[in-house]
């Protein structure tokens, strides 16, 4: 179990962590997600045997943001 | 009765724009949630019904949108939001005589919801990163609390949920509404009292989360740009209220008082001519007249506070260098003794709002 930091430079209120914590529902691998609309980025911990980076950054994506690693 | 129809109206016009800038961020972000879940699928259903029928006509997304059930989570978060303010009322009322809030703590109050208000309006325009601390984050454990909810299905959960959170943010006005709950000192008036107010917010509320959704998302880009000039305007009007109540000689309703004093005095009911010992002041629904008072110095002076079928603020009246304030009736008298003062001292006077303003001048 890891945990990165990955910048979502484009969330525009503080709810918007609610979305992009969401995915934490949708993606196994994934324990926890804990985003910060004040510091514009979201702390993932995951089974780096299970997921990687880029299935995260993609869900992400899904849910109407950008995430890139840090 | 007559400051529950104040309330109502305050709650219509002020209040309604004021609450939004405060609460709509996590209003309208969630409903936005809600409604777009509520939208997904209304789209994979007529597109599954079109693909179904081969109906070949492609129908409007606007047509969609204005599906009359995208209505229901907003209503519900008002109702969640009226049913907790007059909750509040009610124990803002009971307390109303433990915790009386005296003017520099409201004035004090005003400045700091000012400062939030400008903050607010900068983080909206993207000025700088560092505004967005100006913004409240739910705790964790409500926000997941409140997803997992909502995705078991409890779709109604969470805009009832967030409906009754708001009572944790309050704007500048529903702040003062509060207080005058609070100096109600009774727990029925104040629910009353509150559930006028925030009645009156919901119209507002409700056209236009409602009508956010139905602009999309390029027009809700300048829309949100409105907000936030009038959150900017706001936030300035509240800091302004908070110095006038200190009776700071800054605030720009003192700088411009002596220009205001050669104007036209506002029409009022007729009031007994001051003389320099005993002064007569006209509390009318548009504010005090005349504006400025000539008082002999070195004298004990009387004030007399004269309001007739009166319903405004400018019934809370205030003397901030005085420590006073009076709920003066609709109608009647009220006296105030000033000791002696100085010569050449001003002595601004206003309503407890900070919106209607005068002063004294003690002469030689």
């Amino acid at each position: 179990m890891v945990k990165k930091i990955f910048r979502v430079r484009d969330m525009h209120c503080p709810n918007c962590t609610m979305r992009v914590e969401g995915i934490e529902d949708d993606l196994p691998g994934v324990k926890q997600v804990s985003a910060s609309y004040q510091k514009g980025q979201m702390v993932v911990e995951f089974d780096e045997t299970k997921i990687g980076e880029t299935e995260i950054i993609a869900a992400v994506k899904k849910a109407g943001y950008t995430a890139e690693a840090a | 009765m007559n400051q529950l129809i104040v309330a109502f109206i305050t709650g219509l016009t002020t209040g309604g724009l004021s609450c939004l800038a405060v609460q709509g961020g996590l209003l309208a972000s969630s409903l936005e949630q809600q409604l777009e879940q509520q939208l997904d699928l209304q789209i994979e259903q007529e597109l599954a019904a079109r693909r179904a029928h081969r109906s070949g006509k492609r129908q409007s997304r606007s047509r969609v949108l204005a599906h009359p059930r995208l209505a229901v989570p907003i209503v519900l978060f008002l109702v969640a939001k009226l049913t907790a303010y007059t909750l509040l009322g009610f124990l803002l009322g009971a307390l109303g005589s433990v915790l009386q809030l005296n003017t520099i703590t409201r004035a004090i109050l005003l400045i700091a919801v000012g400062i939030f208000m400008l903050g607010n309006a900068l983080r909206m325009f993207n000025v700088h990163p560092i505004f967005r601390y100006f913004a409240i984050e739910p705790p964790k454990f409500i926000t997941r609390y409140i997803r997992r909810k909502a995705k078991n299905g409890e779709s109604f959960f969470a805009p009832l949920f967030l409906g009754a959170l708001t009572v944790f943010i309050p704007c500048g006005v529903t702040q003062a509404m509060m207080a005058v709950a609070i100096g109600t000192g009774s727990a029925l008036q104040g629910a009353a009292l509150m559930f006028a107010f925030v009645l009156g917010t919901s119209p507002v509320f409700f056209v236009v989360a409602y009508l956010t959704m139905q602009l999309g998302a390029r027009l809700e880009k300048w829309f949100m740009r409105f907000v936030a000039v009038a959150i900017l305007v706001l936030g300035l009007f509240s800091v302004n209220s908070g110095l006038t109540l200190m009776g700071s000689p800054l605030s720009v309703t003192n700088m411009i008082q002596s220009a205001k004093a050669a104007q036209p005095e506002l029409a009022s009911a007729p009031i007994p001519q001051s003389d320099g010992v005993t002064l007569y002041l006209s509390a009318g629904n548009s504010g005090y007249s005349p504006r400025v008072l000539h008082a002999r110095a070195d004298t004990p002076t009387t004030l007399n506070v004269v309001t007739n079928r009166t319903y405004s603020c400018s019934r809370a009246f205030v003397v901030p260098a005085l420590g006073v304030e009076k709920l003066l009736p609709e109608s009647g008298m009220v006296t105030i003794s000033i000791p002696a003062q100085s010569p050449g001292t001003v002595m601004p006077f206003t309503c407890s709002m900070g919106m209607y303003t005068g002063e004294i001048i003690f002469d030689q």
